[in-house]
C-alpha cells in the first residue's frame, strides 16, 4: 500500500502522548558524564558539594533524558515510533529549546510529547523522506514547565531500501 | 573554584565568546555514548552509518548541544540564565575533525526589566566550515550598585 502523507498528516499532527515521568530523579553522575564528554568542568554542574546545590546544564538533550530516556534494555529503533514513515533511519536536523526555569539535582522531571508537523520532502538518497517536527514539554515535580524542546527529525530509507522499492515499482 | 560573573552592562554588540576546541576521535565517540546515552548506531557503528548512506559516523545532537551550552555557560557565569538555544545540524562533525565552538554578541535589550543578550553561536570544523549554526538568548544580571 503506498504511503499516504496526507492521511498521516491528518491523523498525527497535533497528536499528544501521555505524560511520562522519568525513571530516576535528576542525579549527579549522568550530569558528570554529560559534562565530561565536552570537557565541561563548571562546578555549577559537577560539584556535588556546591553551596546551594548543583544544577543540571541547560541542555534540552539532558532534560529529555531525565524526563524520559534511560530505558534498559535500550530501545534502538524506531526512535520515534508514533508516526509511521517509509524509512526508519533518523537524523535530528535541528533543535530549539526555550527555558523557563533551571533544573536542580533532585528534581524529578516528566515529559509530554506533541507532533507539531509532518511533511514529505525528498533528500538526495531518498525522494520520499519524511520530516517530523516534534515538541517535548518538560515539567518538574511541582508541575512547573522547565523547558520546551522542538526537534526537526528527518526520517529516510537506506539506499538499498530505495533501490528495492524502485525495482518493485 | 568560583567563576567570574559577567554583567549585562559590560556586554557590547560584537563581543566574542571565548572559543572551545574539542578533538573528535574514537575516545570522544565513547564519551559521547556515555554522556548522551544515545545508542543509535549511526553515531558509533561505521557499517550501520554507511548502509544509511553516510560516509562516516558522526556526532549526535546531544554532544553538539552540550558543547554549545558549555560555550555559553562558561561565558555568562553562574548567575546567567540561558533562555533560548536553537541550532541546525546542517553538516557533520566526524572522527578526525577538530570541532571549534564560537559565538558573538549580536544585540542586547531591556525587555520590561529583563536584561537580555542575543548571541550567534556555532560549531565548525576544518572539513566543513560552520557545520552547526545557531542562536541563543541569555539573561544576565546587572552590575550591582555600590551601597553608601
Amino acid at each position: 500500500m503506498p504511503y499516504d502523507i496526507e492521511e498521516v498528516r491528518r491523523k498525527y499532527i497535533g497528536f499528544v502522548t501521555a505524560k511520562a515521568r522519568g525513571r530516576y530523579p535528576v542525579e549527579h553522575d549522568p550530569i558528570r558524564r554529560h559534562c565530561h564528554m565536552v570537557e565541561d568542568n563548571n562546578p555549577l554542574f559537577i560539584d556535588p558539594g556546591r553551596e546551594g546545590g548543583a544544577f543540571c546544564p541547560p541542555s534540552g538533550w539532558l532534560a529529555h533524558y531525565f524526563a524520559s530516556l534511560g530505558p534498559w534494555p535500550a530501545v534502538f529503533e524506531p526512535l520515534f515510533p508514533v508516526v509511521p514513515t517509509p524509512g526508519k533511519r533518523i537524523v535530528n536536523m535541528s533543535q530549539e529549546v526555550e527555558w523557563s526555569a533551571r533544573i536542580r539535582v533532585g528534581d524529578h522531571l516528566s515529559v509530554v510529547r506533541r507532533i507539531a508537523d509532518v511533511f514529505q520532502k525528498g533528500i538526495t538518497i531518498d525522494p520520499e523522506a519524511v520530516w517530523i517536527v516534534a515538541e517535548a514539554i518538560i515539567t518538574n515535580q511541582r508541575d512547573e514547565e522547565v523547558c520546551v524542546i522542538r526537534n526537526t527529525l528527518l526520517t529516510h530509507r537506506t539506499p538499498e531500501e530505495v533501490a528495492a522499492a524502485n525495482a518493485d515499482a | 573554584m568560583k567563576r567570574e560573573q559577567l554583567y549585562w552592562d559590560e556586554v557590547n554588540e560584537g563581543d566574542e565568546l571565548p572559543e572551545i576546541t574539542l578533538d573528535i576521535n574514537v575516545r570522544r565517540l565513547f564519551l559521547q555514548a556515555s554522556g548522551a546515552q544515545d545508542w543509535y548506531p549511526v553515531h558509533f557503528d561505521l557499517a550501520f552509518a554507511r548502509k544509511a548512506g553516510h560516509e562516516d559516523v558522526f556526532m549526535n545532537t546531544g554532544f553538539v548541544q552540550a558543547a554549545l551550552v558549555r560555550l555559553i555557560t562558561d561565558w555568562m557565569g553562574d548567575a546567567g540564565f540561558l533562555k533560548r538555544l536553537a541550532f541546525e545540524m546542517r553538516r557533520q562533525h566526524r572522527p578526525g575533525d577538530t570541532m571549534v565552538c564560537r559565538g558573538k554578541v549580536t544585540g542586547k535589550k531591556d525587555a520590561d526589566g529583563t536584561a537580555l543578550v542575543f548571541l550567534e553561536v556555532w560549531a565548525e570544523n576544518e572539513r566543513e566550515g560552520i557545520a552547526t549554526p545557531g542562536e541563543a538568548t541569555v539573561v544576565l544580571p546587572r552590575t550591582p550598585v555600590a551601597e553608601g
